[in-house]
């Protein structure tokens, strides 16, 4: 479909476009850095102060992390609790969602206040951890996925979404025999392709990104995720200036700081052009109509 | 004589059945719906289950907590820490440097959001919109303490290549990592660089699900780029404005700790000082889970009496509101 | 049929095989402690694995399974927090350092205190009383410390622009000055450029935690942290040399002999001016020397020495050297009550800890497995080449294993040889230089005691003192807003503070 473009118009876009090119070079130059550093030597990185290719490529912070199995373990891991949990997660919140998107529903309101209240309150990293324990997950990767099973923003955000469908897709299904269960399915997740995507891509970063959980409760280092390792090469060294760092520790090496940010985030940096295409617009509301 | 009786029964014509109306009988109801409960358990479990049970750790906030004494066996302390927090001399910096920090996020980064989505959305050639959408939203997973290594290579003293630009164009010769007044500044453009692109996202999810038909509509009646944009797309996704705006404002009082820890120097750390930098360095230095957790509380309540008045304040403009 | 005695076998097939692992495993008598948990923290990248060399060789030397669960350091602090308020407690637990949430958690009861305990085993008698005593709670022991080198304050600076600007390295505070404005006004690099300067100051927390200017403090006779005046213990920014030393580095800071932005200079950075040419003189570490070395050698390995230069501590305005201890602990490991029940336990848990610092475990530790990735040459443990995957592995590890070392009646491990015999040099100088200013250390006379309402309060009441010092420095404040500072810490709760640790040292006298 073509929309026809005044010269305004032209202009207008000839500048966005630019504009968002310069944005997008701003955003990605410090990760070339960092990218460039975890080739770098010391002494270059101590040298000069931001490049985007290294003078002398050397493997040597890579060599280092991977010299033990520990490390590609920990990414096995963490990808495989990101895609379990994501969906465990999405599952949870999209099959609350659905009901609570009913306006009509009985007990509606004060569920929906109970759930802004949760997303507000919370008990604390020690009573949570004493509850996890309580069920028997210490040292499950269940751990990393439950507590946090339902983000309650995602799940009004969600609701929202269901809510401002039109009503007539239901009663049309309804009138040809269909459950609840069978619209959700079949009508109304395929409609909400962007906003599921979108979910999933928070739920996945949120259990990506999630140091505190695999902090507290594993306990066995086989089967720590990828944050761990990030957290504790980049957390700053002297976040509490009170001097509780031995005094025998020398900090790792940029290099291997470097490196070990680009092993633990270039994964799911890359997770989001694949859904990408999800967010084609204009999707089937149209189909509708008529 | 007439009338009443005919609209009487109008109204009765349009009245929705028993089990759909919330004043009928619930067993009616609840039959009716008993798919959509079910649906509804597993989320509202989970909520009583991890939300709800550990909620007893609200309690700490009145305890001395230790935590080898667990929160039953630490000792009672009633509202001390609160009397602690409030009464403490910094009390009003602390609460004003939170608060500017926050209406400055609310009223510039918050906006930036929404008209970087809508500037990303006009853009047609896929594979240059595609590329930038996948750019911006990189610097949200760079931890604080990278952010924070780049601003001091930026602005150093005299060498940084942004100082030397920033003070050369206004013909001054300020030290913006030390400067007092150029903390906020320095905060709100990191918050804008960092969390912006990724804030988009949301935005660009709804835009996708908005009508294209409208546009050729309004094209054909003459409107241009501009008022296509105000008139239809922003109003298609007014809602979802609306939605992140209450969510905004009920996290108002959260600064995060790390970025302004870092940020944070001798000479700037009487605007940098927020609640959270404060909470951090108490309850860490001084292993006063008690006191964070009061000041967590504080925190929440006040996002909690946000949140309800904010959504309260839509309906009444007759929005959507969160709930 | 069959299936009805089929379910009866697995019937009683698994009763006895509850009843078997009922008896195994779980609370063994004390009598044979046959498994010791530990946690600890890690410093490096990653922990070592659960089935490596290193910990084959220390249950070898040790006799007993030891289960050690490595937490990263960066927020250990939690995790110790967590441990304690949970069930699963370890039988010993490496303690970063004395902050106040350990001591709250001790004076609850969370450890076993120590007092006394533990000279009747050889290895953990310590040689240094008053290190432990630096490191119990008011005199009560709560664990056994780690020892770390008592003396590490060096003044380092470029050896090349020294030699060609002809000049000696510094011994007095004096001589720091004259060095530092040589640096910055003579073109030390001959670039012919005016882009040198002296000292490279980055931005720093708070008091006491060994920055360059409590360093300097110090020299000039302030003492260290605090110090006793008239009988009684006083702050060291209560007394006329901490002003003193303040005005000499703001002399320094207005003639540009110090990098402008010393508030807010990057620590992570700190070498990179010295490195480049740009700031020749650095006051901090010993250890920092080598590591200096190391970076002109990576760059340049045919012309990397006579790069670094160093001095120890420096003679105050007196004449008079007052050297820069450090705390001589880097924390240490403490034995919670929760899962060691009795002193029966308590003995057993100890005999272990005695032999996790009997000498062949100190070289374990510290230095690796001989023969594996180093061998002993001249006394010291030189690191074998090529190195093998399995030397390699060794290497790392050992990094990680050595925060379980005590060392409390001094290292019995072997010295690490250095990588060429210059840098051997500088080692050996530095061990020299160290030895020679332990003798005129001057000591925190407050170490051992918490003072209630420092614990409390304290390090907002420091801030106030450390921030002071900093504005007063960039010219924001003069000496008379300094001095306002310090009484603002003695009214916001300060006068308390001194009362409390006046009384500890009192009555601990």
């Amino acid at each position: 479909m073509k929309i026809h473009n005044t010269r305004g118009g032209r202009v207008f876009d000839a500048v966005n476009y630019v504009f968002l090119a310069l944005l997008g070079i701003i955003t990605l130059l410090p990760f070339i850095y960092v990218f460039a550093g975890s080739f770098a030597s010391e002494a270059e990185i101590t040298r000069r102060a931001f490049f985007v290719w290294p003078e002398q490529f050397t493997l040597g912070s890579y060599e280092y992390i991977f010299a033990t199995p520990a490390f590609t373990r920990a990414l096995v891991t963490t990808i495989l609790v990101t895609a379990v949990g994501t969906l465990v997660q999405l599952a949870f919140t999209v099959t609350m969602a659905y009901p609570l998107a009913k306006k009509s529903l009985r007990g509606r309101n004060i569920i929906l206040s109970l759930v802004v209240f949760a997303m507000v309150f919370s008990g604390g990293m020690i009573p949570t951890f004493l509850l996890v324990k309580d069920l028997g997950l210490l040292n499950s990767y269940w751990a990393l996925i439950l507590p946090a099973a339902i983000n309650p923003f995602s799940l009004i955000i969600i609701k929202n979404f269901f809510q401002e469908l039109p009503a007539e897709l239901e009663e049309s299904a309804k009138m040809d025999g269909a459950t609840e269960i069978g619209i959700l399915w079949r009508i109304l997740l395929p409609l909400s392709k962007p906003v599921l995507a979108t979910f999933a891509l928070f739920y996945a970063v949120g259990i990506w990104n999630d140091f505190m959980s695999p902090l507290l409760y594993l306990s066995d280092n086989s089967k720590w995720t990828l944050q761990m390792y990030l957290r504790q090469v980049t957390a700053a060294s002297d976040l509490l200036g009170t001097g509780n760092v031995d005094p025998n520790y020398i900090p790792p090496e940029q290099g291997i700081k470097f490196a070990v940010i680009v092993v633990a985030t270039l994964p799911i940096l890359i997770f989001y052009p694949f859904l990408q295409k999800h967010f084609a617009k204009g999707m089937l509301i149209g189909s509708v109509k008529g | 004589m007439a009338a009443p009786v005919v609209e009487a029964e109008a109204r009765a014509a349009i009245r929705p059945p028993a089990r759909e109306r919330k004043n009928g009988r619930f067993s009616v109801h609840f039959a009716h719906y008993k798919w959509l409960y079910l649906l509804l358990l597993p989320g509202v479990v989970y909520f009583a289950v991890f939300r709800y049970a550990p909620m007893y750790g609200v309690t700490i906030a009145f305890k001395d907590y230790v935590p080898f004494l667990g929160v039953n066996g630490s000792p009672w302390v009633g509202f001390q820490n609160f009397e602690d927090f409030f009464a403490n001399p910094d009390f009003p910096r602390l609460l004003g440097n939170t608060l500017i920090l926050a209406f400055l996020n609310l009223g510039i980064a918050f906006p930036l959001t929404i008209v970087l989505a809508l500037l990303l959305n006009e853009v047609r050639l896929s594979i240059l919109k595609r590329t930038v959408q996948t750019l911006v939203y990189i610097p949200h997973f760079l931890s604080w303490t990278i952010v924070a290594s780049l601003s001091f290579l930026l602005f150093a003293l005299d060498i940084g290549p942004l100082f030397q630009f920033l003070n050369s164009v206004m013909g001054t010769n300020i030290d913006f990592l030390s400067d007092p007044a150029w903390f906020r500044p320095l905060i709100v453009l990191q918050e804008i660089w960092k969390n912006t692109g990724w804030g988009t996202i949301i935005f660009l999810a709804a835009l996708a699900t908005v009508d294209q038909d409208q546009y050729e509509a309004a094209i054909i009646d003459g409107a241009g780029r501009f008022r296509r944009v105000w008139h239809i797309t922003l109003p298609a996704i007014r809602s979802t404005i609306i939605v992140m705006l209450i969510l905004a404002i009920g996290q108002m009082l959260n600064t995060g700790f790390e970025q302004i820890y870092l940020m944070t120097n001798a000479l700037n750390r009487e605007v940098a000082d927020v609640f959270d930098t404060y909470v951090y360095f108490v309850g860490i230095t001084q292993g006063a889970y008690s006191y964070s957790t009061a000041v967590g509380l504080f925190k929440s309540l006040v996002g909690i009496v946000l949140i309800f008045g904010t959504n309260w304040l839509a309906k009444r403009f007759n929005q959507s509101g969160l709930f | 049929m069959i299936r009805r005695k089929l379910s009866l076998a697995a019937a009683v097939a698994t009763a006895a095989a509850l009843s078997l692992t009922a008896c195994s495993g779980g609370d063994a008598p004390a009598a044979d402690l046959t498994s010791v948990s530990i946690m600890a923290p890690f410093l490096e990248a990653q922990p070592p694995g659960a089935d490596g060399a290193v910990q084959k060789k220390l249950e070898e030397i040790t006799g007993k399974q030891v289960k050690i669960n490595w937490a990263p350091n960066a927020s250990y602090e939690d995790k110790t927090n967590i441990t304690l308020a949970g069930s699963d407690i370890p039988q010993v637990m490496v303690i970063q350092g004395k902050s106040p949430g350990f001591v709250k958690n001790a004076q609850a009861g969370a450890f076993w205190d120590l007092t006394g305990k533990l000279d009747k085993y050889p290895n953990l008698k310590t040689t240094f009383p008053d290190i432990q005593q630096n490191a119990s709670v008011n005199g009560k022991v709560y664990g056994i410390f780690r020892g770390r080198a008592p003396m590490r304050a060096a003044v380092m600076f470029r050896q090349d622009w020294l030699d060609k600007l002809g000049l000696q390295p510094p011994k007095t505070v004096e001589d720091l000055y004259k060095v530092a404005k040589a640096f910055t006004e003579q073109d030390p690099d001959g670039n012919g450029k005016n882009d040198t300067y002296g000292i490279t100051i980055p931005k720093w927390g708070s008091l006491g935690t060994n920055s360059p200017y409590d360093l300097i403090e110090e020299w000039f006779g302030a003492g260290n942290r605090w110090t006793e005046r008239d009988g009684k213990l006083v702050p060291s920014f209560e007394t006329d040399e901490f002003l003193q030393a303040d005005r000499f580095i703001k002399k320094m800071v207005d003639e540009k002999l110090i990098n402008p932005d010393f508030a807010t200079f990057d620590p992570t950075k700190w070498n990179e001016p010295f490195f480049n040419g740009k700031g020749g003189i650095i006051v901090d570490v010993d250890s920092r020397v080598s590591v200096l070395i190391n970076l002109f050698r990576q760059a340049d390995p045919n012309n990397f020495q006579n790069k670094v230069g160093f001095v120890g501590n420096l003679e105050g305005p007196d004449g008079k050297l007052r050297a820069h201890p450090t705390d001589g602990y880097s924390g240490f490991l403490s034995i919670p009550k929760a899962s060691v029940k009795t002193e029966a336990e308590l003995d057993k848990v100890l005999e272990f800890l005695n032999t996790m610092n009997g000498k062949d475990a100190q070289v374990l530790l510290n230095n690796g497995i001989e023969g594996v990735n180093f061998k002993v040459e001249d006394g010291k443990a030189a690191s074998i080449k090529p190195e093998t995957d399995e030397s390699k592995a060794v290497t790392t590890d050992i990094k990680s294993y050595a925060q379980l070392g005590m060392n409390v009646a001094g290292n019995q491990f072997y010295p690490v040889k250095q990588p060429t015999d210059y840098e051997q040099q500088v080692f050996d100088k530095r061990t020299d230089v160290m030895a020679s200013d332990l003798k005129s250390a001057v000591y925190n006379p407050a170490a051992p005691y918490v003072s209630a309402t420092y614990v409390a309060k304290g390090a907002q009441l420091d801030n106030i003192v450390a921030d002071a010092r900093i504005k007063y420095l960039a010219g924001q404040i003069d000496e008379q807003g300094l001095k306002d500072a310090i009484k603002l810490w003695d009214t916001s709760g300060g006068n308390k503070v001194k009362e409390e640790i006046n009384k500890l040292w009192q009555d601990n006298k």
